[in-house]
């Protein structure tokens, strides 16, 4: 057995520090005496040191998952839609905030690295016999430095020719010495909702998302600080990217704001009680969902969805019917207050919202939307004329949602299957169980196919265990070292196969059995086993969507039936599209 | 793709390969009445055809490069393989193959053919009967999961020994069950959508119904459970191995035609 085995020292949490990650002059290595500074600041200060575990203190917080950048007039530091797992803190200097929207090019967003033809080709031949192979892990276990990763490159500063002319002809906000930004994207898993720029030497310190959440648990004052912030400017950003508020002036907006409120419903760590409550009944299920607002009460105002999922349903005799699904940026209640408004009429709410799992919602009273919404609002916003004898009369008009069938509708809400930006469906009408799909996610994965086709059946489509890729990814909560991360370009969440120390934490968490646990070998097959403990290394792995490749996704490519497609189960239109063909 | 824009796009390339086939026709008569050897251009038209038909596995075994989809191949393939067939026939000109060349030549390309028509018949019809009929499945597990049935029905019936008393359960496993559990059975009538011989053992596990007590009763019960969830592998294997079969015949019986091709036309070229 010794002799089949290669003993290795396990990887660790900290092995790959986040300064590391960052290769060339944009970075350097944190030393205690960084740290030392670091604690100085008033930020810093205030925190009790105390309360952090003696698995993680503050100072080992700050020197293994926190960097200090410097940043040269020009250089953008975060770019609006770009996917980002870090807080910025600036420490001296200041940044600027553009407030509009610009284009990309302006600030030197480029197109993923992707393989070249060559490069595609040559896996013809590079491609391993025996599967999981690392030849990395040969050099002890210690992963390489830096760049490798994939989630660095992205994250690396932007310099761009003319940012002071963007700076100056666009409206900016200033942040100073001590303010903190980024978190919202940190801490959310969401876009990074705007791009904020340097015009002078500024140095930052930027803080990964594990860090930041340890920090945020253990010291209650930041925790107050972050979310004082997050509220703020999620708020206001959010009100912007509506629709029904796009049309206000800043004042106006100002005051919808002020009169604004925040509901946070259901619970943030919702997949541990839904693995639970998976199998039950689906009566069982929707009375554990908490109601936002309920079918025929007064229509007390507008809900917008900040994050999270929400269920759109309707009575329908002695149970409730999904109708749909709601997501961030979707808003539930306007059209009953628009009919009041216009018609004089008192029309209750025509459905009910629930939290599915957890909802962060935005809240505007009737008062505020006929006040200062309604009256401005362009007449194509405002819902069709309705008739009187006709039943569905003051129902929100029909969406793409109305063409999938109930059953179908059911099974996508109460399995969770609407948070997958990129959900393998099959039509097993088509399928020919042929495994051309597996085997070219192998052929483009070393000989390592990154899913199983095998899934949830419904009215004749599976929904294959991959990687759905989703809105809210939740297997990236408890990774201790972000080695399962978002690709920065596009959002596709992707594991860095340096800096995963096998804790198997995102596999637990998905809800989805989505991500494998597997044991890497190197190149003569013998697999790697932890010096201290005997027991085999582990690595995460899943689909990445094929995200280094020419091709896309190669399942959806090599299908020869058509059967297989990735489906964004927010854009309901194709996937009705899908769910429908003959 | 939309289901309309799929079916304009089936009905283009059809509509192209009828096209094609007359633009085929169309030389060919020419040089014939030129008294052009017409069966060069037939002959070498088919030829690269069938080439480019292969290349569709080629393309298969390159997931990594922008080939265009497989679906798309696919369909390039059916009509292709019909525009071939079209091609066949003006070579042979209505003349039977002469010679044991010319003969295999002609079997073989029948064969391909004929394969490729029924590999897409079934491809059409089995998946959704699949779906319909049961749990689905992956063909490479379906030999574990009978094993385990098979497990199950021993430990019950070594249960009904243990705790009943009786030989019923026990003498009917050695005389029936233990064959019917101890490989994939009926596999023709599952594809032919024959039901009678699992209507019968059911039938036969009825008639014993009068020499159960309650909790004999019982473990029957089961056992009928695990006889239909061995029913259902059954009928998913013999239906993925037919789906997986014919391209057991299909790919292996191109290449062979594709040699036989190629020496005839070298023999062609050569000795004319």
């Amino acid at each position: 057995m010794a002799q089949d085995i290669i003993n290795i020292k396990r990887p660790q949490r900290w092995d790959v520090p986040f300064w590391s990650e960052l290769a060339g002059d944009l970075t350097r290595e944190m030393t205690a005496a960084d740290v030392d500074r670091l604690l100085q600041f008033p930020l810093f200060q205030q925190m009790d040191p105390k309360r952090f575990s003696a698995a993680s203190p503050l100072r080992d917080v700050l020197l293994n998952d926190a960097r200090l950048r410097t940043f040269k007039p020009g250089d953008i530091v975060v770019r609006q839609g770009d996917y980002g797992s870090s807080a910025f803190i600036i420490l001296t200097g200041a940044a600027r905030v553009l407030l509009e929207k610009i284009d990309d090019s302006l600030i030197g967003r480029q197109p993923s690295q992707r393989k070249n033809f060559f490069a595609a080709l040559s896996q013809l031949w590079k491609t391993p016999a025996l599967p999981e192979v690392r030849p990395f892990l040969n050099d002890g276990g210690r992963p390489r430095p830096a760049r490798a990763g994939g989630q660095v490159a992205a994250e690396t500063a932007v310099f761009v020719q003319d940012v002071t002319a963007i700076l100056r002809d666009k409206r900016t906000a200033v942040l100073k010495e001590g303010e903190l930004f980024g978190e919202i994207a940190a801490l959310s898993r969401t876009p990074r909702t705007t791009t904020v720029a340097v015009d002078c030497p500024t140095e930052m310190l930027e803080i990964r998302w594990q860090g930041l959440r340890e920090i945020r648990l253990r010291s209650p004052e930041f925790k107050e600080h972050i979310d004082r912030l997050y509220r703020e400017r999620s708020l206001k950003t959010h009100l912007l990217e509506t629709e029904m508020f796009k049309h206000l002036d800043d004042a106006t907006l100002e005051q919808v704001a002020q009169a604004t409120e925040f509901l946070t419903i259901g619970d943030f760590d919702w997949y541990a009680d839904f693995a639970k409550g998976r199998q039950a009944a689906a009566a069982e299920q929707l009375r554990q969902e908490p109601v936002v607002a309920r079918q025929g009460h007064y229509a007390n105002g507008v809900y917008l969805i900040r994050s999270g999922f929400a269920r759109l349903s309707e009575t329908y005799n002695h149970g409730e019917r999904t109708v749909s699904y709601l997501g961030r940026g979707q808003t539930f209640g306007f059209e009953e207050l628009a009919r009041n408004w216009r018609d004089k009429s008192q029309l209750p709410f025509q459905r009910s919202l629930r939290a599915l799992g957890y909802v962060d919602v935005l809240f505007v009273p009737t008062q505020i939307v006929e006040q200062y919404v309604l009256p401005t609002l362009p007449a194509p916003l405002l819902p069709a004329e309705a008739e009187p004898e006709h039943p569905a009369a003051g129902r929100p008009r029909e969406a793409p949602a109305a063409k999938i069938r109930p059953e179908m509708m059911e099974f996508i809400v109460d399995q969770r299957l609407i948070n997958g930006t990129a959900t393998m469906i099959i039509d097993l009408n088509r399928c020919t169980r042929c495994d051309d799909c597996v085997r070219a996610c192998a052929a483009t994965h070393d000989n390592n196919p990154r899913f199983i086709r095998h899934g949830q059946v419904n009215d004749g489509f599976m929904i294959a265990n991959s990687c759905m890729h989703c809105l809210d990814p939740i297997c990236m909560i408890g990774c201790p070292t972000g080695a399962i991360h978002r690709d920065s370009a596009h959002g596709r969440v992707v594991i860095n196969d340096l800096t995963c120390i096998g804790c198997a934490t995102c596999a637990n968490s998905c809800p989805y059995d989505n991500i494998q646990m597997v044991t890497p070998r190197n190149a003569e097959g013998q697999p790697f086993y932890d010096q201290a403990t005997n027991q085999p290394i582990q690595k995460a792995a899943k689909c990445d969507l094929c995200s280094n490749q020419i091709t896309g996704p190669a399942c959806a490519n090599a299908c020869p039936h058509d059967a297989l497609h990735r489906v964004n189960m927010r854009d309901m239109g194709p996937l009705a599209v899908l769910l429908n063909r003959q | 793709m939309t289901p309309h824009s799929r079916r304009y796009r089936g009905l283009a390339l059809f509509l192209l390969t009828i096209l094609a086939g007359g633009g085929c026709w169309v030389v060919n008569y020419a040089l014939t009445v030129q008294l052009h050897r017409a069966k060069v251009f037939s002959g070498c038209a088919l030829l690269t055809l069938l080439l480019l038909l292969t290349l569709f596995n080629a393309r298969k075994k390159l997931p990594f490069l922008p080939l265009l989809k497989a679906a798309t191949w696919m369909r390039l393939h059916i009509f292709a393989g019909l525009l071939s067939g079209f091609l066949f026939c003006l070579h042979l000109h209505g003349r039977i193959p002469q010679g044991i060349l010319e003969a295999t030549l002609a079997v073989l390309y029948v064969v391909v053919a004929a394969s490729g028509f029924v590999g897409l018949a079934l491809s059409r019809w089995l998946p959704a009967r699949l779906t319909i009929h049961g749990e689905n499945l992956i063909y490479e597990r379906i030999p574990a999961l009978r094993a385990a049935v098979h497990h199950q029905v021993e430990e019950l019936v070594e249960q009904s020994l243990a705790t009943t008393h009786s030989s019923t359960i026990a003498d009917f496993y050695e005389s029936r069950l233990r064959w019917y559990f101890a490989r994939p059975r009926f596999l023709c009538a599952h594809l032919l959508g024959y039901r009678q011989s699992l209507f019968t053992l059911l039938e036969e596990v009825n008639a014993l119904d009068r020499f159960l007590d309650p909790a004999e009763r019982n473990i029957m019960g089961q056992i009928v459970v695990l006889i239909n969830t061995k029913n259902n592998l059954d009928f998913q294997l013999a239906g993925q191995r037919l789906l997986k079969l014919w391209l057991f015949v299909h790919i292996p019986v191109t290449y062979g035609l594709l040699l036989f091709a190629l020496l005839h036309a070298v023999l062609a070229f050569t000795l004319s």
